[in-house]
């Protein structure tokens, strides 16, 4: 077990001076009143102090640190920008924290090649603006993304609005420079935008482990031409019933837009609350959706989709006037969260994710189980992607209620387990799903992934209690078994 | 069933599996059995990678070739390993639907072998490779146990990503026993043109060109050096805006000699014809670099006459090199190609042997120096597979 120093001045101060050694004084932090910052993430509710947290400025800097926490026995959990919403970035008691904000360098940029080369605490978004004046973008956009890094978009995966057409973080990131829990550095994957090398995909393995292969210290992503033109359309219905019904028809159809995002009522009502924007009050949902490409295909698929939307019984289809519209439509469904915000004290976020066809009947039942529980529910969400959203609103000053908020939620994650969907589509397992995750595999698949996790931290260093279910963190309900779908099928059992 | 070698060694038995159940028991009893095996679809890359070191049982997957679920309306299917290319086609054609990847022989060609192998071909521009398809695999671990990653939702960030491990591992870390892929409508209007051009420069203008003018082709390949073929497909006023494109700014502004556009299916017809030159016993390189250095150039300095209709893809950086024959003297060659990739690309690129004769394996390594990060995958396989049954030997590394 590692070792948690004591809290006692002395043992700080040594615990500073080496880890101070390494980093320079002012980036190694050990002050309990400086150490609140980091004390959780975007997943609050949870707070744990960890023991240091470390600044450093290089790969070299990051490997030492690796290599002092491993003399010292302590576990290490890495952190980016600190907006994750599952408590990936959550401390481990006694563990150092390896913040990666001042490693913020764009390296480089190779158009002929369509690469960048970043470090970690880059914004996502600063990709982007650093491309935009050659016509050229990087495609992954979480919610967060100007405040998001790409470090923590490799940790965790990342979605956005627009994977609905160009993929996740997992497919835009070509190579990776890496520390590993024994402090070796090691480059994954392309170089300089040519194929990988042949070997086992350890790309796509260490994209969206959470931080529990290794400590992402470079990335090199793909990056993208511009498209020729942007289609946007804006649908009010009645209900969440038309407007899922609506994205079973588009996606059914053949369709794919770069994005179809849905609002129902009450997240509409905190969007205008909180941004003023124009969207009507007395309808049941919206859906924002882009379709781009070139010039003639855009206005066809366009046309398509408009017919989609009204044969599904949209009550109005607006299309933005111009470009400084369209990016406040964007904008009002970014700020989402953020509005939901001011219209309850505290919300759970979920993020679990369905086939498509069965958007409506799911959020019918995700309504049930909010009237059941007394609890307000409002989703905005990725429904081109089935990836869906809820946040239940609650007040923790009232007893028990966040509690309650946690078990529906929990609750919604079954339901979609039930549909043959996933706990997590974007924002990852962390600390909050780790006990649903025994609910989605069984004991071999987790034991798999294990295997895995082992090729990389025998020890159990990085990010020790996160993703996998354990009697600890889920106390002696380490997940319903789930038969495995081959065993449902009579195809195989076990033994 | 007939013996059956793979690079250049026979398998002692050969065992058919009718189900999963039945795939597991039979990789779990060579496992108590300490008997070294090997996972074979369609029997249509054997000649790929390094001897295996040890090979007692060949285990092939063509009898598990059912559909196992199609949600065509949320784009996804899941079927078994053995399924052939071909029969998932059909299947799929009939909810106007397909999986674009592209690889020779479809009807021997099996899902399973796709996705070990990484199987890609021309219309990667547009949607990437197998793993940018895979969603979720059922795999049998060496041990014979039965584990699932992934899903069947298009998207899904639980848990550690099974699919994308197992796909190009070339069946050494377990066999796979059902894959969810995520598919694509069938476009429905489909065209191409073919580009002619003398001299590499202008053929590497091209390609850029067609990138800086947006244009969203499903596929860019180049045919024995000169004849660059950019298929789209789309919708009908998408594709035909794109075609005018090409032909009346892009083509003209990057010096192509000439530029038409071809009928039907024209664009396969160049990728048969590259099979068709295709004879046991040639040799056949695979050079990857980045895109910006003309890929197609570099295997110009092999001292032996290609093959007719050798194919590159100038935007992915891919180029497949063919020869008849090389000197005595091959494994020179081989390290003198590697070399000059290395010194051409700034250490980037690199050169992978598909086929070789049997009577060079040995002293030709098929996967060149292993990359960096060979301890974690050397680590991988001792977890997956620590009595090194599983095709061993046939990797990157020994692996």
């Amino acid at each position: 077990m590692p070792v948690a120093p004591e809290a006692s001045a002395d043992a700080e101060r040594a615990l500073h001076a080496r880890f101070a050694a390494l980093v320079g004084e002012k980036n190694a932090i050990a002050k309990p009143s400086e150490l609140r910052t980091y004390e959780c993430d975007g997943l609050l509710g949870y707070r744990v102090r960890p023991a240091v947290v470390v600044l450093p400025a290089s790969t070299a800097e990051v490997a030492a640190c690796v290599k002092l926490a491993r003399e010292l026995d302590m576990p290490v959990v890495p952190r980016g920008a600190g907006t994750g919403l599952s408590g990936g970035a959550l401390p481990t008691e006694g563990c150092v924290m390896i913040g990666l904000s001042r490693m913020k360098k764009i390296l480089s940029i190779d158009l002929p090649n369509r690469v960048a080369r970043v470090q970690p605490g880059v914004i996502n978004l600063d990709i982007t603006r650093a491309l935009a004046s050659d016509g050229y973008f990087y495609a992954p956009d979480p919610s967060s993304q100007s405040v998001c890094t790409i470090g923590g978009n490799v940790a965790e995966n990342s979605g956005g609005a627009h994977c609905l057409k160009y993929g996740f973080t997992v497919n835009h990131v070509l190579g990776l420079t890496i520390v590993l829990p024994d402090g070796e550095i090691v480059e994954l994957g392309s170089r300089a935008g040519e194929p990988a090398p042949p070997g086992y995909d350890l790309v796509g393995v260490v994209v969206g482990s959470e931080g529990m292969t290794g400590i992402v210290t470079e990335v090199l992503v793909r990056v993208l031409r511009t498209a020729e033109c942007t289609r946007t359309l804006f649908a009010t219905f009645p209900s969440t019933d038309e407007a899922g019904d609506a994205v079973s028809r588009i996606i059914g159809s053949g369709i794919v837009p770069a994005a179809i995002e849905m609002c129902d009522a009450l997240a509409i009502e905190a969007i205008v609350a909180a941004t003023g924007i124009d969207w009507p009050l007395d309808v049941g949902a919206l859906l924002l959706m882009d379709v781009d490409g070139v010039l003639a295909e855009a206005d066809e698929i366009a046309e398509r989709a408009e017919a989609h939307l009204r044969a599904a019984g949209a009550i109005e289809v607006r299309v933005p006037k111009d470009d400084a519209e369209r990016a406040l439509a964007w904008k009002g469904r970014k700020a989402a969260f953020a509005a939901v915000g001011r219209i309850s004290p505290n919300y759970h976020v979920q993020d679990g994710v369905i086939p498509r066809k069965d958007i409506a009947p799911v959020l019918r039942e995700i309504a049930a189980l909010g009237a059941a529980s007394g609890l307000r529910i409002a989703n905005v969400f990725h429904a081109g992607d089935g990836n869906l959203h809820p946040l239940v609103l609650y007040d923790a000053r009232v007893p028990g209620q966040e509690h309650e908020a946690e078990r529906v939620a929990g609750e919604i994650l079954r339901v979609c387990l039930r549909y043959g969907g996933s706990v997590t589509g974007e924002h990852g397992v962390g600390h909050d799903k780790a006990c649903y995750l025994g609910e989605q595999f069984g004991p071999d698949d987790l034991e798999t992934m294990q295997l895995v996790r082992g090729a990389f931290d025998p020890e159990r260093r990085f990010n020790p209690d996160k993703v996998f279910p354990t009697p600890r963190l889920c106390g002696d309900r380490p997940g319903a078994y789930v038969p495995h779908a081959i065993e449902l099928s009579g195809e195989a059992g076990r033994g | 069933m007939s013996a059956v070698s793979i690079a250049g060694v026979a398998a002692r038995n050969v065992v058919t599996p009718r189900s999963v159940e039945e795939l597991a028991r039979a990789v779990g009893e060579l496992h108590a059995a300490r008997a070294p095996f090997a996972f074979v679809g369609g029997a249509t890359h054997l000649a790929l990678g390094n001897a295996p070191r040890a090979l007692d049982t060949v285990i092939r997957t063509v009898a598990l070739d059912r559909v196992v679920e199609y949600a065509a309306e949320d784009q996804t299917i899941t079927v078994e390993a053995g399924m052939t290319l071909a029969e998932l086609d059909r299947v799929l054609a009939a909810h106007g639907q397909m999986l674009p990847v592209d690889v020779a022989d479809r009807e021997r060609a099996t899902v399973g072998g796709v996705v070990a192998t990484n199987a890609f071909g021309r219309r990667r521009q547009r949607y990437g490779t197998v793993k940018d398809l895979i969603v979720g695999v059922t795999i049998v671990r060496p041990d014979g146990t039965l584990a699932r990653g992934g899903g069947k939702v298009v998207k899904n960030v639980a848990g550690f990503d099974l699919p994308k491990l197992m796909t190009g591992a070339l069946g050494t870390l377990g066999g796979i026993a059902s894959v969810t892929f995520r598919v694509h409508p069938l476009p429905e209007a489909r065209r191409a043109a073919a580009l002619h051009f003398d001299g590499s420069d202008a053929i590497a203008r091209a390609a850029r060109a067609i990138v800086e003018a947006r244009l969203e082709p499903e596929s860019v390949a180049l045919y024995n050096y000169d004849a660059l073929v950019v298929s789209f497909g789309g919708t009908p006023r998408g594709v035909e805006e794109q075609m005018r494109t090409l032909l009346d700014r892009v083509a003209p502004g990057a010096g192509a000699g000439a530029a038409h556009e071809l009928v039907d299916d024209e664009p396969e017809s160049y990728e048969q014809r590259e099979r068709a030159v295709r004879r046991d016993g040639d040799w056949r390189f695979t050079v990857a670099a980045p895109p910006a250095v003309p890929s197609w150039t570099l295997g110009s300095f092999v001292a032996a006459a290609p093959l007719a209709v050798p194919v590159a893809y100038p935007l992915l950086g891919v180029a497949l090199h063919a020869y008849a024959a090389l000197a005595a003297d091959a494994p020179r060659q081989c390290v003198e190609l590697r070399a000059h990739v290395a010194a051409q690309t700034d250490g980037c690129g690199n050169v992978t042997v598909t086929a070789m004769p049997d009577a060079a394996r040995g002293r030709v390594d098929a996967w060149g120096d292993p990359p960096p990060s060979l301890p974690l995958m050397r680590a991988l396989k001792a977890r997956f597979d620590p009595l090194a049954l599983c095709n061993p030997g046939r990797f990157v590394g020994g692996l």
